[in-house]
Order: structure tokens, then sequence, then C-alpha cells
């Protein structure tokens, strides 16, 4: 048994792929979550944010909006912070490949599109990827600022 | 997500969003920003009440940004907070919107 299962249930989420469940059930999920280990304010956005970014990724893309499949999302506390592991039944996608966005030079020609991934690199500290025999986990890393204060 | 509007002195609308700027927030004001962006050519977008911004959020603000600035208008962000303004930073968006934490320089770029 991997140490990504062993999980109380009250630690884990069973999210219906739609976008609307994302903003309706993931905050306040944190909300909790942040509550409970006592999480710092700038860390739970970046939950927060990295959660959305991937949660929409896999609603739009990995299972093309096709609502009523699975996602499910871990809380996994560890000894120096805690990681977010995420799985779905979509084809497989590793997002960590994906290049990151060019940096637009003017206002006109910027694109809207393509800054999810690079803003959960930007907020996460650490993140893999790994394929499922049917799906995809990606484990987003926070190592708590305490613990990064005590290692410097 | 809520917005609301005001007009100020010198032909400036501030746009007032308050809440999350989330995937549905973004979906709840996403038309009314399109409707100023298509009406408006000095915009003050207040984020001070804004607690969340996502890269869907980014696009509510970009794509009328874009609007505004083709019709030869200008628009800046004042006042996010301090992680707000780190996903701005983080996808450079603050390059392309200026942002203002002084609400009298942010009428003054306006002007």
């Amino acid at each position: 048994m991997n140490s990504y299962s062993e999980n109380t249930p009250a630690e884990c989420l069973t999210l219906e792929s739609k976008l609307s469940e994302i903003s309706r059930v993931v905050p306040l999920w944190i909300e909790r979550l942040a509550s409970l280990h006592a999480i710092s304010d700038r860390t739970r956005y970046a939950m927060d944010l990295c959660l959305e970014e991937v949660l929409s990724n896999i609603v739009r893309h990995g299972y093309a909006c096709e609502s009523s499949r699975a996602i499910i999302i871990r809380y996994v506390s560890q000894r120096d912070g805690f990681t977010l592991v995420v799985e779905d039944e979509a084809p497989p996608f590793n997002p960590l490949i994906t290049e990151d966005p060019p940096i637009p030079r003017s206002l006109e020609n910027a694109s809207v599109g393509g800054q999810g991934i690079h803003l959960v690199k930007q907020f996460a500290d650490a993140i893999e990827y790994e394929p499922m025999p049917s799906g995809n986990r990606l484990i987003i890393k926070f190592i708590s600022p305490e613990t990064s204060r005590a290692v410097v | 997500m809520q917005i609301s509007t005001e007009e100020l002195e010198g032909g400036i609308t501030r746009v007032v969003l308050d809440g999350r700027l989330d995937i549905m927030g973004a979906q709840q004001i996403d038309l009314k920003m399109n409707v100023i962006a298509g009406a408006k050519k000095a915009v003050l977008v207040d984020m001070q009440k804004v607690s969340f911004i996502g890269s869907m959020g980014l696009r509510t603000l970009v794509t009328p940004a874009q609007a505004i600035k083709g019709r030869g208008g200008k628009i800046v962000l004042f006042g996010p907070n301090e992680m707000v303004e780190k996903v701005l930073k983080s996808s450079a968006i603050d390059t392309l919107i200026p942002i203002h934490h002084e609400f009298q320089s942010a009428v003054a770029a306006l002007q």
C-alpha cells in the first residue's frame, strides 16, 4: 500500500467533474483543512490556486467537459509540510511537460490562455506526475513555512 | 462575485470587484466587464476586495483590457492584495495592465 491511500475519509474529497463543482466545493474543503492543520493564509491561497488550475484542466481537457466523472483529491500530511494528491481516470497526460506560455510583449498580443499549469509551478513547492493504470496522478507538495525556516 | 461601477471626475469609471475571481466568479462578471470595456475609455479596476484570482480570473481582466486599449482607452488595476498581486506578476499581467496601490496615482495614470 502506498502512502497516498492511507488517509482518513475526512481528508479525501471526491469531486464530480464539473467546473461549477470546483468553485462550490473545493474552497470550503481547503478552508476546513487550513483550520484543522493550522495552514498559513499564503499556503492556503497556494493550495486554492493549484487545485483550481489542476482540477479545471482535468474537467476541460482530461474529461473533455464530460460531467459525472470522478476526481479524487487527498490531503497527505508529512513531516515537512503536506501534499495534495489529485487522481483522475482521464487519458494519460503529464501536464508538467507542457511549455510555459510565452511572456506577453504587449496587451494586444497577449494570450489569455495557458497560464494554469505555469501558475501551479510558481505556487507549489514541488510537483510530480505519475501515470496510473487507468488515469493520472498529480502530487503537489507544499512545505510549511516553519519547516523551511528551520532548514535555512 | 459582485461588480459595481462608479463614475469619477475626468471621465474615469471605477469598477469595484468584490469576492473570489475564481471559475464561477469570472463567469458571473465576464459579461458586465465586456459591456464596460465596450463603452468606457478610462477604467480603474478596484481590486481591494478581491480575495482570490486564478487563471480564469486573469482572462476576465485581460480580455476587456485588450478591448479598451484597442479603442484607444486606458485601464489600471488598483489595490490587489499580496497574493492576488503575486498571481498577476507570475503571469506577467502587471507588465500589460499597470498595478497601482495609491488611488491618486491610479487616477493620474488614466488622465
